[in-house]
């Protein structure tokens, strides 16, 4: 512990040498080690990392919430004249939620189902007992007002299901602001969000910031989001900070090795589409085992001998900058480290031609003309019953699209627009109500499910969670070669198949004996993939490929995806909502909103001459990971609107920033334009 | 939510006719002649006559079935075969006993058993949640007939504090009381072991929760955490498992109140079926199964009350 305890007087909380082990079956875990960085007072400082980095154990660590198994084996959290880490219960107990406060990753989670934000919000001011309760309600109902939402005074008496995702985060951050707090926490505030709510809330924040004169710490793995709101950044690898500065010289002039390669495999930042996804290749250390040298030199691009023998030199620049790595100081320090920002310092193997031009044939692989979809949402006797008469929703509108064999079809679309249905519809799964779905010019639309077990060889599913996916009670080689037992395939020697496939996923042959919960979400993508992969299918659909994965793992899984296909001549529909990684892989792209495809065409068409408004909404509404391209507006406010009240014109007239009369009198059809896009527009932008 | 009670009980209904046509069964299932059955072998000729008469016994079975229905559903249970007075009467006079069991029995439980599950849950492994372990398995493992005996050659017999049969003198609250304990701990005994495993499984999924991990943060007191927000959420599975409950109890008190010997609807039960009493079994049955239905329908409604998500989707 240094003995210099004076701190900086713009210093609201200084976290000193911090380390927490937690106790595992496996062992110690030293989750976090020797962390140090100052909280500066009015400033919004951002911890970035990825899975496992130990950024969310600093955040309970300062509230001391640790979890039950954790010890904090030294160090000390400065805040005014306490120190957290060694303060009693009823003292921090005292501090959380009224000077120190939270906003929660997952909004839908996080809030009790069974009690109203009036009363909730009244239980956080408890501790002021000449406060009265009519007082605390109209307190409660100003600060909901404040974070925006409609209708305070009537909204607090409702239930959290109530709202939607993006109106319960605000109600969050209107609990965490309602007792006045110096310093607000926000843990992953936007992950749970759709692209457009993430863009408000990330204003919302900022606003609020300056409004109330508020310190703000983000934890968040999102480059974008920690760029645009943030004033300085923490890195932290593997339960290091290895480099913090001011938000500047982190996005434009990083120092530590692992820094750069974080900026340069984020999709949203590489403008160049026609190469491989930089990734960083390797795994985060097992943190139970003894530690020397570099924490990151296993994986490091610029790893030297010494690097993996002796700690590395801590550089630092001024009150906040500091970085950690041999390159920057002492016998190894390299003059020309760190290279211009345009230099590639990770994946240079892996650099090349993507994929070679696809021979374009006539027939489609897939096509699905006019489809819909319906839900019943009232049953018949209580429609009767009640008087109602519109008994079924349209999940999926009039839906027209194909694949071609070797082409990749992304399908984007906020949660509720109906993507993951218009999947599951394909693979007759979901029953249709109209249209037709054909596969290789053969209509399968609502097939009886004996004839159409067959086609599903043909066509396989990527599914969105992938550990939630496999059963947890079978091993890998049971698991990727499942297939052929479930199709009842014989004449195969499983154990060779399984080989084989986990071969073509790059999963090394020792996993075939794990089991689901010893994977790592990467490994477990790749099962996913060599299950979809196992009959050779032509077809492959994938919900949100890439959700739930690191920056530098989410690239190795899309040029995985990618080099299966250029072999096999397979046709992927890509469904998801993370614009910047479809526009890495995608030929085409098709923009749902309730539903319904308002645009479709060519990826790069589409993403840079927008012809819909809510499409130019999904383009602007991602955060750049540029501190210096901050937007200044939000492009769309409002939310999706529920299935059960449509608008009557178009469905996006409600948040459209160009919506006239005839937005909302008459619903705009399908137009083809003269190169081949199709949009659902009255007043195409650009036209 | 008037939608969902007439759909309740329309379903009550069908279950209620249901079990009158299983009982109905049973009774013709048993070979012979029911009148002769009822009336015992020495009955006259001219008896058993007569009563097949009063008893509709020579229409058939079908039209047996209407006939008590019909009248069933006006609160008309039949006779007695012994003493001609109406069941329902006779069942009345019972069942207040057998609820008051039923309700202590269970309401003692409830009260210990709940918030030993709540303490067992925030503090996993302590002493205490050992202790609440051991004693949950081995008083659901003991039968309350068991422990019926054991309390009472141990509190009656033995200490003489509590006496050791009947009801107690009517009009007396204090005597009834004191006659209510002893039944009433050894049929909720086993009960204490249940709902305190049950609330310690629940508190202990609902205590990983995001949002008490929410409620923590914002410094609310331990005590407000655990029952203001944890219980309130893990109590709703208890709440189905106690409605259940009443039943299996209404069951087994038919033991304590034979080791009691207590008047109750379990006790009116075994004399009737010793004494092939049948209607009295029939009307007994009918009326156990009726207030089951009753109870799980309360429950159901309970959870709608805690729950606003169950509540809207009524």
């Amino acid at each position: 512990m240094p003995k210099d305890a004076t701190h900086a007087p713009d210093t609201l909380l200084d976290v000193r040498n911090l380390s927490v082990d937690f106790r595992t079956p496996r062992g110690r875990v030293k989750a976090l080690r020797d962390i140090s960085f100052p909280i500066r007072k009015n400033r919004i400082i951002g911890i970035v990392g990825e899975s496992g980095s130990g950024k969310s154990t600093v955040l309970w660590a300062l509230l001391g919430l640790l979890a039950k198994n954790a010890e904090v084996t030294s160090g000390e959290v400065r805040f005014g004249d306490r120190d957290l880490l060694h303060a009693s219960e009823a003292q921090l107990r005292a501090t959380r939620g009224e000077e120190i406060s939270v906003v929660f990753q997952d909004p839908m989670t996080s809030q009790i189902p069974v009690l109203t934000y009036g009363r909730q919000m009244r239980d956080i001011l408890y501790r002021r007992p000449n406060v009265t309760t009519v007082e605390k309600r109209r307190m409660a109902v100003e600060m909901l007002g404040k974070v925006g939402i409609p209708d305070p005074d009537k909204r607090i008496d409702q239930y959290p299901h109530h709202f939607s995702g993006g109106m319960r985060q605000r109600a969050g951050i209107a609990m965490a602001l309602l007792t006045g707090p110096q310093l607000l926490l926000a843990d992953e505030p936007t992950t749970a969000l759709d692209v457009t709510m993430e863009a408000q809330i990330i204003h919302l924040l900022q606003d609020l910031q300056k409004e109330l004169d508020a310190t703000v710490v983000v934890v968040s793995h999102n480059l974008g989001l920690i760029a645009e709101l943030c004033d300085d950044v923490v890195v932290m690898y593997a339960g290091e900070v290895i480099e913090a500065g001011e938000v500047h010289e982190i996005f434009h002039n990083a120092q530590h090795p692992y820094t750069r390669a974080l900026l340069e495999c984020d999709p949203a930042r590489i403008d160049d589409v026609s190469r491989k996804l930089p990734v960083i290749p390797g795994d985060i250390p097992d943190l139970t085992k003894p530690l020397s040298g570099c924490i990151y030199a296993s994986r490091c691009q610029r790893a030297m001998p010494i690097c993996r023998q002796q700690t590395p030199p801590t550089i630092t620049r001024g009150e906040m900058s500091l970085a950690r790595c041999h390159l920057l100081d002492g016998p190894h320090h390299d003059p020309d480290w760190p290279p211009p920002l345009d230099v590639m310092t990770v994946g240079k193997g892996e650099a090349g031609a993507r994929k070679p031009a696809r021979v374009k044939r006539d027939d489609p692989l897939l096509e699905v003309s006019d489809l819909n979809v319906q839900f019943e949402t009232v049953g018949p006797l209580r429609a009767r019953l009640k008087g109602i008469t519109q008994r079924h929703v349209d999940a999926v509108l009039d839906v027209s699209l194909s694949v071609a064999p070797g082409e990749t079809v992304g399908l984007v679309g906020e949660s509720g627009s109906g993507k993951t249905t218009l999947g599951r519809t394909v693979l007759n799964l979901v029953p249709a109500r109209s249209g037709s779905v054909k596969f290789e010019g053969r209509e399968i639309r609502n097939m009886p499910e004996g004839r159409f077990k067959p086609l599903r060889r043909d066509m396989a599913m990527m599914f969105q969670d992938p550990v939630g996916s496999l059963s947890p009670r079978k091993s890998v080689r049971a698991l990727i070669t499942e297939p052929f037992q479930i199709h009842g395939i014989s004449g195969v020697n499983l154990d060779d198949e399984a080989e084989r496939l986990a071969d073509m996923v790059r999963l090394p042959k020792p996993f075939l004996s794990r089991y689901p919960h010893e994977l790592s979400g990467g490994q477990a993508r790749r099962v996913g993939v060599a299950r979809a992969l196992a009959l050779n299918p032509k077809l492959i659909i994938a919900d949100e490929p890439t959700a739930g994965l690191d920056v530098s793992v989410q690239g190795e899984i899309l040029n995985l995806m990618t080099d299966l296909q250029a072999e096999h001549g397979l046709g992927y529909l890509v469904i998801t909502h993370n614009l910047p990684v479809v526009r890495h892989i995608a030929d085409r792209l098709a923009i749902m909103y309730l539903g319904r495809i308002v645009e479709e065409g060519r990826t790069a068409e589409v993403f840079n001459r927008p012809v819909h408004p809510y499409t130019q909404a999904l383009v602007e509404g991602v955060p750049q990971p540029d501190p210096d391209r901050r937007r200044v507006h939000v492009s769309i406010s409002g939310e999706v609107p529920s299935l059960l009240n449509r608008p009557k014109g178009c469905d996006f007239a409600t948040r459209c920033p160009y919506a006239q009369d005839r937005c909302r009198a008459e619903k705009p059809p399908h137009v083809t334009m003269a190169d081949g896009r199709r949009h659902a527009c009255h007043f195409p932008l650009g036209q | 939510m008037l939608y969902y009670l007439t759909k309740r009980l329309g379903l009550s209904a069908v279950v209620v006719c249901l079990v009158v046509l299983v009982l109905f069964s049973l009774l013709h299932l048993i070979p012979g002649d029911p009148a002769t059955i009822a009336l015992g072998p020495r009955a006259t000729p001219e008896a058993i006559a007569r009563y097949a008469e009063k008893m509709h016994l020579d229409e058939p079975v079908w039209r047996q079935f209407m006939i008590y229905v019909a009248n069933a559903a006006t609160g008309d249970l039949g006779l007695d075969v012994f003493s001609d007075r109406p069941v329902t009467a006779i069942i009345m006079e019972r069942i207040g006993f057998t609820l008051a069991l039923v309700g202590t029995g269970m309401g003692w439980a409830m009260l210990l058993g709940i918030p030993l599950g709540c303490l067992a849950a925030v503090k996993p492994n302590s002493w205490l949640d050992r202790i609440t372990g051991v004693f949950s398995v081995g008083t659901i493992a003991v039968p309350s007939f068991l422990v019926s005996i054991w309390a009472l050659l141990i509190f009656a017999v033995h200490l003489r504090w509590l006496p050791a049969i009947g009801a107690g003198e009517p009009g007396d609250l204090g005597d009834q009381v004191s006659h209510l304990i002893l039944p009433a701990f050894a049929i909720g005994l086993s009960w204490v072991g249940y709902l305190a495993r049950m609330v310690r499984a629940s508190m202990l999924e609902v205590m990983g929760e995001n949002y008490i991990r929410s409620a923590r943060a914002f410094g609310l007191r331990p005590r407000r955490v655990i029952f203001g927000y944890a219980l309130r959420v893990a109590i709703l599975p208890t709440i189905t498992l106690i409605g259940m409950g009443f039943g299996g109890m209404i069951s087994s008190t038919v033991f304590a109140e034979i080791i009691f010997a207590r008047p109750g609807i379990g006790k009116l039960i075994f004399d009737a079926v010793t004494a092939r009493n049948f209607p009295i079994v029939q009307g007994a049955v009918l009326v156990a199964t009726g207030l089951y239905i009753l109870v799980v329908l309360i429950s159901d409604i309970l959870i709608a009350w805690f729950d606003p998500r169950v509540r809207e989707s009524l």
